[in-house]
């Protein structure tokens, strides 16, 4: 079976190859930028340099338009709202609560578009970067929380594991629901509860594996003298390199263009 | 130097009870073992006889309730050898899926020395060597989502080998691997004997044992049983009271050598055996009675036609599973199915009830297509009993009764007829009342085992089809399900269709053997037939009976001695008639 986890689109771009913390702090950095943005010229920007982005980083734009997908309620839902209940100066029409506006309708479409450069921004990280390397690189983020009390490598190891178990539970579920097919279990009929109901079957067992494969794993793990973060060291460090810190550069600038723009004209 | 060392060694596992109080459970008892560097070791025992706890003293993941336990000469007690006792003594585990920490192949060996502080330039030089070490150098970059079982547990020892260790502790690393895998593996660990590394090797499969150095036998949390393979193997009967297996030809030699014949006693090999009995030479006269018996095919109860299945049509991961398969399966017949992993024995018997769908040809059940109408599905469902491999995975209930009764509720019965029958599949698999109320997870692995297949016979299906029923389990246990199969069989009038890796165990009890290659069926007979041809079995990567290999060894040598025989008692009867100088 091949479960692909996330969204992770395998090429070799300049972007994939980024050091990973470049890539969250860009991304960061990019929405920041869409968050001060104001007028139309600042969206252009934002839209320009995501457009740079997506080429660089080879990601076909239909698979961009796809991440789309899952918010296009949220989309519609926000647009609606700011059309119906903004007032502005140019009213076009009232009824009772409901009042469109020339403001109105300006902010739905501003508030629309900051949403999908803010999403499609975020999905050329997600499609850049496979989930382990973006664990590394929030690992490598947080580190210096740590004196804070912020198990950052623990929550690194966590979400690796968890990473790596998905596909095998998957496998397991499917595994179990054949089985418990095979002893004449209905999963696809019958009301809400009856539904619910049926899938203690399931859960039950899924569970009880998830914890024998965690003891099994827990064992294993301390067999080979792990012992959380104290005296570790890594395989593969990650190093920034020249590209790294241009593409920081490159997301530095655009990010002070963007605030010149709205701090001096206002856009 | 003795590496391992223990001295009356005791551990006591320490669980709460409903009323929480303390139960201590004596899993090893006064243990005194020493291994000297270097060795080949074989722990053998059935469960329960403290192997397992063993090898987990020697890694120091359990620490001695009583006596002493050192290893490379340091105590694993004092809690500031642990680190270097688990780097100086690794550890493999049963399950291949469980112990791989990350989701590349290099990185899941980089843990060890990652964890041990090596500076990252020599962990890369240590796994490359790691992987050339186990041959999986190509694998580098890899998912492990995407090897073998063999493949996994090779990159197991891999992961252990990074960390540079004297002794490796593999507690029960084959037994969830296909023969092939099984091969893999213990060629691995005597390559890596050959360098000096320490193997401690826990298993129940007793042709691995015989490649050690040394076997050793617990049964009730101590060392009962101390020598090499052959002067373990040699006490037969010893050995099997002790629930254990001795390999065929050993068990054979002792009955030869019973019966007057002189033979050394010291034969684990099928070469040794060869070379034994062709050194005696054999009668140039002997005929032997042909089985003239010709088995005849019952009416047809199941047939599949023309049967293909593809995963991941019109994908790139397309493969296919199923090549245009046709066969007949008659009524009341046991029947032992058996294949590589990806032969396509496991789509085949999924179609049988319907949980695979054709993507051409189809399954007939008594003259009707089980997928011609959705409706009959379940009933379909009830008639073909599936038992999936490692069933114990699908409890779920709180008591043993209710979790075998939810198949037949599932079958809309009323509360008395659910009651009898869950009251007969349990006692058809041999588990008495005394269990009814018992939660099934307290259960022993065997009984839990037990409990799920009864909890498929509860729907009384006219067809019993079990996958590997027996994988995982030790010699006694899988005894006593294979004798439970066959009495089902026999007492309930079910045709049975029985998947199995293990060629001895469905030699033992079916009626025909159906034999699957990369899609397509390689042959469909008796298994007096199908074994007489055991080159091309063992071609396509199956484990043949050693006494079927033996034979086929004799014939090959140029004795006239049917080639068709695959169990002791009946190649004790023809190799006594034929030996020269025996009398008959």
């Amino acid at each position: 079976m091949n479960i692909t986890i996330g969204q992770y689109y395998p090429t070799n771009s300049v972007i994939h190859n980024l050091d990973a913390r470049i890539k969250i702090m860009g991304t960061f950095l990019y929405i920041t930028a869409c968050f001060i943005a104001k007028g139309v010229l600042g969206y252009l920007l934002c839209a320009a340099f995501l457009a740079m982005v997506v080429r660089l980083s080879a990601v076909p734009v239909k698979m961009l338009l796809g991440g789309l997908k899952p918010i296009i309620v949220i989309i519609i839902f926000t647009v609606a709202l700011n059309i119906l209940f903004t007032g502005g100066k140019d009213m076009l029409w009232q009824y009772g609560v409901i009042r469109i506006s020339v403001q109105g309708i300006l902010m739905a479409v501003k508030m629309a578009v900051r949403l999908i450069l803010l999403v499609m921004g975020s999905s050329v990280l997600t499609l850049s970067t496979t989930p382990i390397q973006l664990t590394v690189g929030m690992e490598y983020l947080l580190k210096p929380y740590k004196r804070f009390g912020l198990p950052a490598h623990e929550i690194a190891m966590m979400t690796s594991i968890a990473l790596r178990f998905i596909p095998t539970l998957v496998e397991e579920l499917d595994k179990i629901r054949k089985a418990q097919m095979a002893r004449g279990a209905d999963f696809d009929t019958g009301g809400l509860i009856q539904r619910a109901q049926s899938l203690i079957p399931l859960l039950v067992p899924l569970f009880v594996s998830a914890f024998r494969r965690a003891d099994e794993l827990a064992m294993a793990m301390e067999a080979r003298c792990y012992r959380g973060d104290i005296n570790r060291t890594r395989m593969n460090e990650l190093v920034m390199e020249k590209n790294d810190y241009t593409a920081l550069a490159s997301v530095l600038v655009f990010l002070f263009a963007v605030l010149i723009l709205r701090l001096v004209w206002g856009l | 130097m003795d590496f391992v060392k223990s001295e009356h060694l005791v551990y006591d596992y320490k669980t709460y009870n409903e009323n929480s109080e303390i139960v201590t459970n004596r899993a090893i008892n006064g243990l005194d073992i020493a291994i000297p560097k270097g060795q080949f070791i074989a722990v053998l025992g059935h469960n329960g006889s403290g192997k397992s706890t063993f090898a987990k003293q020697i890694n120091a993941l359990l620490l001695p309730s009583d006596g002493k336990m050192t290893v490379n000469g340091l105590d694993t007690a004092d809690e500031k050898n642990t680190w270097s006792i688990r780097q100086s003594a690794g550890m493999v585990f049963q399950n291949p899926d469980n112990q791989i920490i990350a989701t590349i192949i290099e990185e899941e060996i980089a843990f060890g020395p990652e964890n041990l502080g090596i500076p990252s330039a020599e962990i890369k030089t240590r796994v490359e060597d790691a992987l050339l070490s186990v041959n999986m150098s190509k694998y580098r970059n890899s998912s492990p989502m995407m090897l073998s079982g063999g493949q996994k547990q090779r990159i197991a020892i891999a992961g252990v080998l990074a960390m540079r260790p004297d002794c490796i502790v593999l507690d029960e690393p084959t037994a969830m691997l296909d023969p092939i895998g099984r091969r893999q593996v213990i060629n691995t660990l005597l390559q890596l004997n050959k360098q000096g590394i320490t193997i401690v090797l826990i298993t129940h499969y007793m042709e691995e044992a015989c490649l050690a150095d040394r076997v050793a036998v617990f049964d009730k949390g101590s060392l009962v049983m101390d020598g090499t393979p052959a002067e373990i193997f040699r006490q037969v009967e010893r050995v099997k009271q002790l629930h254990l297996d001795v390999p065929q030809v050993t068990e054979l030699a002792s009955k030869l050598i019973k019966r007057g014949v002189s033979l050394p006693n010291d034969i684990l090999t099928i070469d040794d055996m060869a070379a034994a009995l062709l050194e005696k030479g054999f009668k140039k006269d002997v005929s032997f009675p042909r089985d003239e018996r010709e088995y005849k095919i019952p009416q047809t109860l199941i047939e599949v036609k023309n049967l293909t299945h593809i995963y991941g049509k019109e994908t790139v991961y397309e493969s296919v599973a199923l090549k245009n398969v046709s066969l007949k399966i008659g009524k009341g017949e046991l029947i032992g199915l058996i294949g590589h992993t990806g032969s396509g024995k496991s789509t085949l018997i999924q179609h049988l009830n319907a949980l695979s769908k054709p993507d051409e040809g189809c399954v007939m059940l008594d003259g009707f297509d089980i997928n011609s109408d959705k409706s009959r599905l379940k009933e379909v469902r009830r008639r073909v009993g599936l038992v999936f491999q490692y069933p114990e995975h699908q409890l779920f209930e709180t008591t043993v009764f209710k979790d075998v009764a939810f198949g037949p509720e599932n079958l809309g019965l009323s509360a008395e007829e659910i009651q009898t029958r869950v009251k007969d599949a349990l006692a058809s698999v041999g588990m008495g009342e005394e269990y009814y109320e018992k939660s099934p997870f307290e259960l022993s692995g065997g009984q839990k085992r037990r409990v799920a297949i009864a909890g498929v016979l509860a729907m009384h299906p006219e067809v019993l089809v079990l996958d590997e029923p027996t994988a995982g389990l030790d010699p006694y246990s899988r005894d006593e399900i294979l004798a439970n199969i066959k009495r089902m069989h026999k007492e309930l009038d079910m045709t049975v269709i029985l998947v199995s890796h293990s060629m001895e165990d469905i030699s033992r009890i079916a009626d025909r053997i159906l034999v699957m290659n990369k899609g397509c069926v390689e042959f469909f007979d008796t298994p007096q037939k199908v074994f007489g041809h055991i080159k091309r079995l063992t071609e396509i990567g199956l484990n043949a009976p050693q006494i079927s290999l033996l034979m086929d060894r004799l014939n090959d040598e140029g004795t006239a001695l049917p080639r068709s025989i695959f169990d002791v008692d009946t190649a004790c009867e023809v190799l006594y008639n034929a030996l020269a100088g025996v009398s008959a």
